[in-house]
């Protein structure tokens, strides 16, 4: 029992033919405070409800009204007879339930009002007289660490001994190779000190060799001043009142949890609305509603470009330009419980994306060589260069990466994909890093034409994670988004179809998803923040729904499963057989033309003998 | 052929500020006897639903 300030005489009435739960909730929380509480029964007048008070001698008075239909003028009687009688010197009276909002209180002169979705809590504040904290109600959010308790072990032997021969001969050519993207690497690792930018200290020595290993347009911005046409730097002013502003949703910000009784799967999204000061906006209205981490999108030219460029850049299109300045205001403006992940998978600023990201404090990062050398534009053999040297920044920095297999988009069948992915992971397990993988959970290209899930969502996804956790001990984290081509431009159809897809990854117990918004399909324009909260309110609900118990998979699950497993080790025998991971990407064995999969051209012909990085 | 609904996000401090810049969004828009459907608010703002309805049941429905 736990009495705040006096124990109160509480009279709970329904004014409707029918009981309110809600009512019956505030009394159980009421009772349990040590209160004295009477519910009366449904469908009792007014002048009845106003008596039993007064023989009670409540000092405090509860109505609800569920029906819509006449409350105001219901409930402005009861006000009026109230008042008449006298029971406003004796009790404060507060209204409540479906019908009921906090403007219709005020209007009526009542106490106070509790609309739909009134935590119990607040309505016991009330009746103690308190202000409601809801600061203090909220379970207090934490940072979890997704690869926390997972051994990497490869369960199946036989496809750990595969993918062992293919690590180790991959090793042995990627170590003794270089590229721009290294060299700008470690160099940036070398000179660029964090600490020292942020204390607007001189970096002179980096910056007496950085521009020479840029491309055309990172090299004109240094030297010239020139920024990319669709760019613009945002304003001194601007940046001062988006500091003020984050400083102000701080103090009123009450992070939901999304999750129910499950403590997983943590709910990621990704940002990247072009200017990193509406990317703040939105992160915060991520945060507030729920989600348990961010992911930071980057312009596509952003992979074909050799070289970071920095200031506060605005961009015109998707994607939020890398700079340090961007990256370091999302970094300040977050939540100390919020993951952060910035991804650097498939372009030709892999490296220096992951040794950025980590010196300015990202939670994680994205690295895969198959899918940005197969569906990511980039060549083979640069990004596998690039690829290994990220992975080996990703270890030195702390920073768990996740595999995605996007190849599966271009049409890349799932075996195909989960070879190059679990290759990549192998990659990251060798050189110490923590991996995570990241299969696709939607509806992808490969089962529209094939058929897999003619009937179904369900039976293939639960297959495609399946199999990952009979090979290999590992954390799983379907992406990206889940549901992927689910989604309609209809915010109701897109939520339901996000939240479905939610549901199933909670029962399958994976540790993490990527949601979209309802905006999703929608793709004349930037996502805005109400599609944003549409679809975690939907997932929050999804969790609610299913608790702890779970969906089942029907057996052709098991089938896929079992066609999964045999497609990938026969994939991982195909990589050997032609010589090696890298052979295999320009020869199709882990995704070819008539897939979908095109190796990629940019940075092609730039690979070189001599290392220097690491 | 009953009501408009508006869906969006409104930047608000607080829940009484987040109400009224609703009822002056619908009022600018024509709306003056429109209703918060749905109202939540935290952090930077608040997540709303409005309503303003064009025709009741039995009113004299323009689409008849």
């Amino acid at each position: 029992m736990r009495i705040m300030g006096d124990r109160k005489k509480v009279l709970l009435a329904p004014l409707d033919p029918v009981h309110d739960v809600g009512l019956k909730m505030i009394r159980r929380a009421l009772d349990e405070a040590g209160h004295d509480t009477v519910l009366l029964p449904p469908d009792l007048g007014a002048g009845e409800i106003i008596q039993a008070a007064f023989r009670q001698g409540a000092d405090t008075v509860l109505i609800s009204r569920t029906l819509g239909y006449g409350v105001a003028e219901i409930l402005a009687r009861f006000a009026d007879l109230a008042d008449a009688a006298g029971l406003r010197e004796q009790a404060r009276i507060g209204i409540g339930g479906m019908a009921v909002t906090r403007e219709l209180a005020a209007e009526l002169g009542f106490d106070g009002g509790f609309g739909p979705g009134t935590p119990v809590e607040e309505a016991v504040a009330f009746v103690e007289g308190r202000e409601y904290q809801p600061q203090a109600a909220r379970a207090s959010k934490q940072k979890p660490d997704l690869t926390a308790g997972y051994s990497y072990r490869f369960r199946n032997v036989r496809l750990g001994g595969l993918l062992d021969q293919v690590v180790d001969g991959f090793v042995e050519w990627a170590a003794g190779k270089t590229t721009p993207g290294v060299e700008r690497a470690a160099w940036r690792d070398r000179w660029w000190q964090a600490e020292a930018w942020l204390a607007g200290q001189n970096q002179d020595e980096f910056y007496r060799r950085y521009p020479d290993l840029c491309g055309d347009l990172p090299r004109d911005y240094y030297r010239q001043g020139k920024l990319h046409p669709k760019t613009r730097v945002m304003t001194e002013r601007e940046r001062r009142r988006l500091e003020d502003r984050v400083a102000l949703v701080r103090e009123r910000l009450v992070p939901r949890q999304l999750q129910h009784t499950r403590r997983k799967p943590w709910v990621f999204t990704q940002y990247g609305t072009g200017c990193p000061f509406m990317d703040v906006a939105h992160i915060k209205t991520l945060e507030a509603w729920g989600a348990d981490g961010v992911i930071h999108f980057d312009p596509s030219w952003g992979a074909r470009t050799e070289g970071l460029v920095e200031g506060f850049l605005s961009h015109q299109e998707d994607g939020s330009v890398i700079t340090p300045e961007n990256l370091h205001r999302v970094k300040e403006a977050l939540e100390t419980a919020t993951l952060w992940q910035v991804r650097a998978h498939r372009g030709l600023n892999t490296a220096e994306t992951v040794v950025l990201a980590g010196k300015l404090g990202a939670d994680l990062t994205k690295i895969n060589i198959a899918y940005g050398a197969l569906g990511g534009g980039t060549d083979p053999a640069r990004l596998a260069v690039d690829g290994y040297h990220a992975v080996r920044w990703a270890a030195q920095y702390r920073m768990p990466f996740d595999v995605v297999t996007n190849e599966e988009l271009c049409g890349v069948p799932a075996y195909k994909a989960f070879a190059g992915m679990l290759i990549t992971a192998a990659v990251g397990v060798r050189l110490g890093a923590r991996p995570i993988l990241q299969p696709l959970f939607c509806y992808s290209p490969e089962v529209m034409v094939n058929g897999q899930m003619e009937d179904d969502y369900v039976d293939y996804n639960a297959a495609k994670v399946r199999v990952l956790r009979e090979i290999v001990d590992a954390p799983v984290w379907p992406g990206a988004p889940i549901g992927f081509l689910t989604h309609s431009e209809d915010r109701v159809q897109s939520s339901l179809t996000t939240a479905l897809h939610a549901m199933l990854a909670a029962s399958l117990d994976v540790d993490a998803i990527t949601i979209a918004s309802s905006d999703e399909a929608y793709s004349r324009g930037p996502i805005t923040a109400a599609a944003r909260i549409d679809t975690l309110r939907a997932t929050r609900e999804a969790f609610r729904f299913l608790g702890a118990t779970a969906v089942s998979p029907g057996p052709r699950a098991d089938f896929w499963q079992e066609r999964l497993l045999a497609g990938i080790e026969q994939v991982l025998k195909d990589v050997l057989v032609v010589g090696g991971f890298v052979p295999a990407m320009y020869q199709g064995v882990l995704g070819n033309r008539e897939d979908g999969a095109y190796p990629g051209r940019a940075g092609a012909n730039t690979v070189a003998e001599r290392a220097t990085a690491c | 052929m009953d009501a408009l609904d508006v869906e969006t996000f409104l930047v608000c401090a607080d829940e009484e500020e987040g109400r009224r810049l609703a009822r002056e969004l619908m009022a600018e828009l024509g709306f003056p006897e429109a209703d918060i459907v749905f109202f939540e608010f935290n952090g930077p703002g608040a997540r709303v639903r409005l309503r303003a309805y064009r025709h009741r049941p039995g009113d004299r429905y323009a689409w008849l």
